[in-house]
């Protein structure tokens, strides 16, 4: 931090300095195409401060420093000029439109595209909308920026997983989108190095995604590195950021006297004396804050450095980063940390013969602490924890509590005891050759390979929070008398072989041909090793291995492993065809096998074809000025989704493991068996997709918008479809179930200038609907999240409905006396105080029958908001996203235990008539079950974030020539500023667990408000 | 030009395809499939074990959800009969139980289903046990203990059923796919078949004592006689009960341990009056859910608060007024306020934090004894003692009674008596006082066991004993088929009457 303060007051310093002022330079600006003249056109003097505007007339003066000066004039719209002073003094300058990019070349699926070319639907992210904001993972550059792409965090703790869904839940089963890194499909991608990524193309309608035939299902998100260009100096950058993150909320919750005099209340309601320690609620006061605790604030840093440099005949891109962030909940006992190195490098071996490698590793360490379920989280237990416990007794020593039952453990004593470390050394590399076999035939060649070496510790070190040894009061679980210490070790590997021909032509008659074909294949393997012991001599972590247990002769240490692999092999083509500027037709078959599928489906064939009209040049699109550029798209196509698939899925396996204990000194002898029934039918999920867009780039490309309808079904659903119970073999996944999500999307820009601001806002919207349209024979429906505090499965999904919706019973309010509880015959058990739940189906009883829908945790629609300007050095972005309509379950309190601490809504619990219609009476006996799943858990989690604020200043370049720096930027920055949220828990940003759990508040382990300082730097 | 870049493109992609055939045949390197199994005697060994090992589960995952359902034996023959109260943390700790104890109990109910579906997983292991090791090369005495084990434990699981649901499907091989939809089959039958079952386990198991101790908890010539006499009883066939059970007497297998309280300890574990037992282990790290070594019984009857249990099965004043005074069995059964509850604590009503004054001490294991390491809750060692010779021998009273023969009845309810020194029952005790007098040995000597509930529906007793409760005669004597079997049955599969 103190470097930075001294880099602000050296610049501040420079800025000062008078710049000599020599020559006048005048001149008007006009558009190449009319010869109007341009107002607003900015003029500056090359490396300098130095600048002015042209008038109404389009002219302008500007006195510049000397001969030797060049000025820049640039427009919104036009491509930007540069003419050299010399001796003139009249500078006129013609600028040519530059129609919105559209000659920008998109990443598509084993090629390039043109943008006004594509007909397919395909999100674009840059690398400068990348780096515009500090992203600390790259699912995070996605989340906001490409409209039908949904990003959520599983977690907020450092390195964890985040859940990405293109146009929506396609799947029960996998629903992740498959990742592409510079052509490597790749099980995720938290280890690139975010600052590394060139470009991010999103192939989110199936004829983008058909190429990749029965893995591309979900989506694709296609990622190119960076690499460095031929013929560039060399150039070297470093970037790095320091942060600080802090909790933003803190649930409110009962005192200490507050919850003695609930606890009263609650014991005296079922006839229990109450505590005599509860006695005196008044003299208890505020308790202890066991948020404040387990919370804290954390730090994180980011160094990264890259360089790149071309000749003639070759491009090379080396980069290098380091990144560490400790979490909010544990510190460093949350921390994860990445480093990477990449090196990309280009050669020409003569006219016709290139030839690339692509190398990169990566290093990640991560320790974790348990998150989201309900039974051993320490942000959980924080919410559950009595507020009478202290976490530590007056010596130091953490404390257990003397009002809670089982799973809520002193959370302190929990991360002070957490050793699980994770460890992956991962290498990505491939290698290409490429040869020109024609002048427009190419052949590419292309064998990559992805290793990953992850290790695991976890060591339990003894403990035991009783006030001297064997003290009687203290539970069972606040007590290890031995410790134990867990290894593994696991192997990945994936080689793929690709092999490629590309056919490009300029027809006789105007026409376009391009043809893409190939042949892919692909091997994975995984292996595991995991041993474990207990008993060791040591409970220091650092001497925490197998060798250390000293229970050697008595507790052989435990030990398994296995193998698994899988093959995948795929054929492929595209052909692109254009009618002249117009028409853009384009064609992809793909035929994949997989060695995942069952017998009598080895392979599949999937076809798309789309279509795109470039409106330009009709009459009465071209007669509106105004109109640069307008474009229809239409496509259909059908891919899979092969990749939820078990690698053996198909077979039904013999399993050892089924044991039994006999004899007198308790051996286990091995049984085995089958567990499932097998499935030689067994093949992808077919997901088709129609989709039809509008491109238009508006008023000089000061305005652009992509609007997309699509719908996306998804046939041969694998679900686990419950057999009878005769059967007796566990069913295994079956081709039955389908789904379908179609939406809309709509995305919009506006950047201009207005004088020396330069500014571009911009946003995307997406509105997605969901619903289960078959589940097999009979249409069983499937229950899952069980959340233990509320003792049931609170997620289910049935045809007709949205994936994973909200199910249970619907409440009328609160009984207000025994005679209107008497009254209500469903309710036999129920008093005044307990909550009335609606009998439905009015069969005189509440019961399963009765329970509806009570939630959908699947927004309405997710959008995006951004702003950038930029005037002079200084530039301002803001970057706000959101998610609107979805519900949350809130399954934070483990109701269930009866002596947890609560929020303090239960403050206005019943306590008597006409006090509340929405709490019950609070009460250590339930006989009505106030706390089974309804209504009263669902909370509306819509929420609008600002993701990102950043104010960043680029130093003069007159200054930095001086220090020899090219470019230097600072900047400030801050993440989740402000969250806009009704949602009483802690974090409205809740992922998955898995995807038949959406939206479940198990105690969440919330992101972080992060406020940062970086510095990016060119030499 | 054309042409030939179509040539060339095609011709390359058909030479890739060719070399490329066989690479999409991985075969799984871990692991057997059915295809190469029960290729030699190991592969049987391990076959029949798979059989066992199915008697371990008691908290499962319910087929088709992620949710756990506990299928414990004292859930329906103790909690749903007038020896104990669900208990737990409130009505609302394990509700569908509150509604079975007050006979509102739901065919939606995830217990049912467990019921259901963990006998036929167990019957399925069996049926592919008996089905396939009869072709399997190896020595025909273990060939045939195999396949009597198997037949053993398969007559185990109807049993369960057809007390549990009456008549249910009989399924005695792996099912194809075309016959996964049955039909319930009269219970008469089922119970033929595991008198077939359990004659065949007879003739091929071996006794107890040719046995050796590391072959603790097989099946025996024992368990299957007495599991056989017990078939007969609740059929109420008199005769073949009576001579069954003293085939088990005179065989000199088995006599009572002469310590009540010692035959729930760790050490009276397989004791001398052990017949049949389901085994179980504290040495395993094991996770909810998962297939266990140990059990759940001791934490989940072990009482809240500072004992760390969840305390269920909480006996009834009823229950515990049973007992005659001086009778140690009680003591040996239930803890009362004021006792200590092992190296756990004295028990009171502060310490466990709810109203109950009676807790289930059968399962009662001290916290130094707990699994050393994993999560202990799952790991208890507690065996589960299904057949023990006091009850075979009180059958055979029963059965006496029954066949008219009340001095051999009082004699063997006396046995029983005697081993815990209390009074025999005079000779001037006749007729119903006397059947009464063996109900309530065999209440007292076996409670919290597991059998109550089922012994009062089989002695016809139930409607009267259990009235208060709600007990409906012709409906509660079985309980409700699961919901979902019966719609995955595609209707074939009825409901009991009343449900």
């Amino acid at each position: 931090m103190k470097k930075l303060l001294l880099a602000f007051s050296f610049v501040t310093a420079v800025m000062v300095t008078a710049f000599s002022q020599g020559k006048a330079v005048t001149g008007m600006v006009t558009a190449a195409e009319d010869g109007q003249a341009l107002p607003g056109v900015t003029v500056v003097e090359k490396g300098s401060q130095n600048a002015t505007f042209t008038d109404l007339d389009g002219r302008y003066t500007l006195n510049v420093g000397g001969e030797d000066a060049e000025l820049v004039f640039s427009f919104i719209g036009y491509t930007q000029q540069t003419a050299a002073v010399a001796a003139i003094t009249e500078i006129n300058v013609q600028l040519v439109a530059d129609v919105a990019g559209l000659e920008e070349v998109i990443v598509v699926g084993y090629g390039n595209q043109k943008r006004s070319k594509i007909s397919g639907a395909v999100g674009t992210i840059d690398s400068k909308e990348i780096t515009s904001m500090p992203v600390l993972r790259t699912e995070q550059a996605l989340q906001g920026r490409a409209a039908g792409v949904q990003v959520t965090q599983n977690s907020g703790q450092p390195g964890s997983t985040q859940s990405i869904r293109i146009r929506g839940t396609g799947s029960l089963n996998n629903s992740e989108p498959l990742y592409v890194i510079d052509g490597i499909p790749s099980g995720g991608i938290d280890y690139l190095n975010p600052a590394d990524i060139a470009s991010i193309s999103i192939l989110k309608d199936a004829a983008s995604a058909a190429i990749y035939g029965a893995r591309g299902g979900n989506g694709v998100v296609l990622i190119t590195t960076k690499a460095g260009s031929k013929n560039q100096k060399p150039q070297i950058t470093y970037e790095s950021y320091f942060g600080v993150q802090e909790p933003w909320k803190y649930m409110a919750l009962l005192n200490a006297e507050e919850y003695a005099i609930l606890m009263n209340e609650s014991r005296s309601a079922a006839g229990l004396t109450p505590l005599a320690a509860l006695a005196d609620p008044s003299s208890l006061g505020e308790g202890f804050d066991w948020q404040d605790e387990v919370f804290e604030r954390a730090t994180m840093m980011n160094h990264s450095f890259s360089f790149t440099k071309g000749t003639e005949t070759s491009s090379t891109a080396i980069g290098g980063s380091y990144f560490t962030q400790d979490g909010i909940v544990g510190g460093d006992k949350g921390n994860f940390e990445r480093y990477t190195f990449r090196v990309n490098t280009r050669q020409d071996g003569g006219e016709r013969f290139r030839l690339g490698q692509n190398v990169n590793f990566t290093h990640l360490n991560r320790s974790a602490l348990a998150e989201n379920n309900e039974f051993a989280t320490p942000v959980g237990r924080a919410l559950n924890m009595d507020p009478i416990t202290q976490a530590t007794r007056e010596d130091g020593t953490f404390a257990y509590s003397n009002f809670i039952d089982s799973d809520i453990a002193n959370p302190a004593n929990q991360i002070a005891l957490n050793n699980d470390f994770w460890t992956t050394n991962r290498f990505v590399g491939s290698s290409f050759a490429e040869f020109d076999i024609l002048s427009n035939l190419t052949f590419r060649s292309t064998m990559s390979v992805d290793l990953s070496l992850g290790s695991q510790r976890i060591f339990n070190p003894t403990y035991d929070l009783g006030i001297g040894p064997n003290d009687p009061d203290r539970p069972a679980y606040e007590f290890r008398p031995v410790n134990s210490l867990v290894l593994g070790e696991n192997k990945w590997s994936n080689w793929q072989w690709e092999n490629i021909v590309t056919y490009d032509k300029e027809l006789s008659n105007g026409d376009d041909l391009k043809i893409v074909a190939g042949y892919s294949s692909l091997s994975n393997r995984s292996t595991s090793f995991y041993a474990s012991r207990d008993s060791l001599a040591t409970n220091d972590v650092e001497y925490a291995y197998l060798n250390n247990s000293l229970n050697a002769a008595e507790q052989a240490p435990s030990a398994n492993g296995g193998i698994s692999e899988s093959a995948f092999v795929g054929q492929f083509m595209r052909v692109d065809y254009g009618l002249g500027d117009a028409i853009s037709l384009a064609g992809t078959i793909r035929r994949d096998g997989s060695s995942r599928f069952g017998v009598n489906n080895r392979y599949g064939i999937f076809p798309s074809f789309s279509a795109a009209w470039n409106m330009t040049e009709l009459p009465w699109v071209a007669e509106k000025d105004w109109i640069d550029f307008l474009k229809l798209r239409g496509s259909w196509g059908q891919n899979g989704n092969a990749d939820g698939i078990g690698n053996y899925d198909y077979t039904s396996l013999v399993y050892n493991g089924l044991n039994y204990t006999f004899g007198s000194d308790q051996v286990q002898v091995n049984g085995a068996g089958p567990i499932n029934t097998s499935n030689p039918d067994l093949k992808w999920e077919t997901v088709e997709q129609t989709n039809v867009g509008i491109d238009a780039d508006l008023y000089k490309g000061k305005l652009n918008f992509v609007f997309d309808y699509f719908v996306k079904s998804t046939n041969d659903m694998l679900a686990v479809v419950p057999l009878p119970g005769v059967v007796g073999y566990l069913p295994s996944a079956t081709n039955v179930a389908s789904a379908r999500n179609s939406g809309v999307e709509f995305m919009v820009n506006h950047r201009n200038q207005i004088g020396l601001v330069e500014y571009s806002v911009g946003g995307n919207i997406s509105f997605i609907r969901n619903e289960v349209t078959g589940l097999g024979e009979g249409g069983q429906p499937i229950s899952t999240g069980s959340v233990f505090g509320i003792g049931d499965l609170v997620s289910y999904t049935e045809i007709g409905q949205p994936i994973a919706y909200f199910y249970g019973y619907e409440t009328a309010g609160i009984f207000q006396t025994d005679e209107e509880a008497a009254a209500n015959t469903a309710l036999p058990d129920a008093q005044a105080g307990d909550v009335i739940f609606v009998d439905q189906n009015d069969d005189g009883t509440v019961d399963g029958a009765d329970k509806v829908m009570i939630g959908n945790p699947h927004p309405d629609f997710t959008y995006g908001f951004n702003f950038d300007a930029s005037y002079k050095s200084f530039d301002f972005s803001v970057f706000l996203q959101g998610s609107h309509g979805n519900d949350l379950l809130n399954g934070v309190f483990r109701y269930d235990l009866n002596t947890t601490n609560l929020p303090v809504s239960a403050l206005e619990r019943w306590t008597g008539e006409g006090t509340t219609n929405v709490y019950p009476r609070i009460s250590h006996s339930d006989p009505n079950q106030n706390n089974r799943i309804s209504d009263r858990f669902v909370e509306d989690g819509s929420f609008m974030r600002i993701k990102n604020v950043q104010l960043g200043y680029t130093l003069p370049e007159s200054v930095m020539q001086r220090l020899s720096i090219g470019k230097c930027r600072i900047y400030v920055a801050a993440s989740n500023l402000f969250t806009f949220t009704s949602y009483s828990g802690l974090d409205p940003e809740i992922g998955s667990r898995g995807t038949l759990e959406i939206g479940i508040d198990r105690g969440f382990y919330p992101s972080a408000r992060t406020f940062m300082a970086g510095i990016n730097v060119n030499f | 030009m054309s042409q030939k870049t179509t040539l060339i493109i095609g011709l390359f992609a058909v030479s890739l395809v060719a070399c490329k055939s066989e690479f999409l045949d991985v075969k799984p390197l871990v692991g057997s499939t059915e295809a190469n199994f029960f290729l030699n005697a190991a592969d049987a060994e391990s076959a029949t074990i798979a059989c066992y090992n199915n008697l371990q589960q008691e908290v499962t995952n319910i087929q088709g959800s992620s949710q756990l359902a506990p299928h414990f034996r004292w859930y329906f023959g103790d909690i749903v009969s007038d020896d104990s109260h669900k208990g737990g943390s409130g009505d609302g700790d394990e509700p569908e139980l509150f509604l079975f104890e007050n006979f509102q109990g739901l065919a939606s109910s995830k217990l049912m289903l467990a019921e259901w579906q963990v006998a036929y997983r167990g019957i399925a292991y069996c049926n592919l046990a008996i089905d396939r090791i009869p072709d399997v090369e190896m020595d025909e005495t273990d060939k045939n203990r195999f396949v009597g084990e198997a037949a053993f434990i398969r007559a185990y699981w109807y049993f369960n059923l057809v007390t549990m649901f009456g008549d249910v499907p009989l399924i005695l091989t792996n099912l194809a796919p075309s016959e996964y939809q049955q039909t319930r089959t009269p219970s008469t039958e089922v119970w033929a078949q595991i008198e077939t079952d359990l004659e065949l386990a007879r003739q091929a198991l071996p006794k107890r004592s040719a046995m050796s101790v590391s072959e603790i908890g097989r099946a025996t010539w024992g368990a299957a006689t007495s599991l056989l006499a017990k078939v007969h009883a609740y059929q109420s066939e008199w005769a073949p009960c009576r001579d069954l059970t003293y085939e088990v007497v005179s065989s000199g297998e088995y006599f009572l341990e002469p310590d009540y309280s010692k035959i729930f300890t760790e050490a009276g574990e397989n004791g001398s009056g052990s017949i049949w037992e389901v085994q179980y282990m504290n040495a395993s790290g094991g996770n909810w859910g998962n297939q266990l070594e140990g059990t759940f019984t001791n934490v989940f009857t072990r009482a809240r608060g500072q004992f760390g249990g969840y305390g269920f099965n909480i006996p009834e004043q009823n229950f515990v007024d049973e007992f005659e005074s001086g009778d140690p069995r009680l003591a040996a059964s239930v803890f009362q306020l004021g006792d200590q509850m092992g190296d756990r604590g004295e028990f009171t009503l502060e310490a466990t934090g709810m109203p109950h004054e009676y807790y289930t001490k059968k399962f009662f294991i001290n916290a130094s004894d707990e699994a050393p390491f994993g999560d202990p809750n799952p790991n208890g060692y507690s065996n589960d003692r299904i057949i023990r010779y006091a009850d075979v021998l009180l059958f055979h009273a029963e059965a006496q009674y029954h066949l008219g023969n009340e001095g051999a009845a009082r004699l063997f309810t006396n046995e029983v008596r005697g081993r815990v020194s209390l009074q025999p029952i005079p000779a001037n005790v006749s007729g119903v006082d006397l059947l009464e007098a063996i109900y309530h040995e065999r209440r007292v000597e076996l409670g919290l066991e597991g059998h109550r509930f089922f012994d009062l529906v089989r002695q016809g007793r139930a409607s009267s004993v259990l009235a208060d409760a709600g007990f409906s005669a012709g409906v509660n004597e079985v309980f409700p088929i699961p919901e979902v079997e019966i719609t995955l049955s595609g209707g074939n599969i009825t409901q009991n009457n009343g449900y």
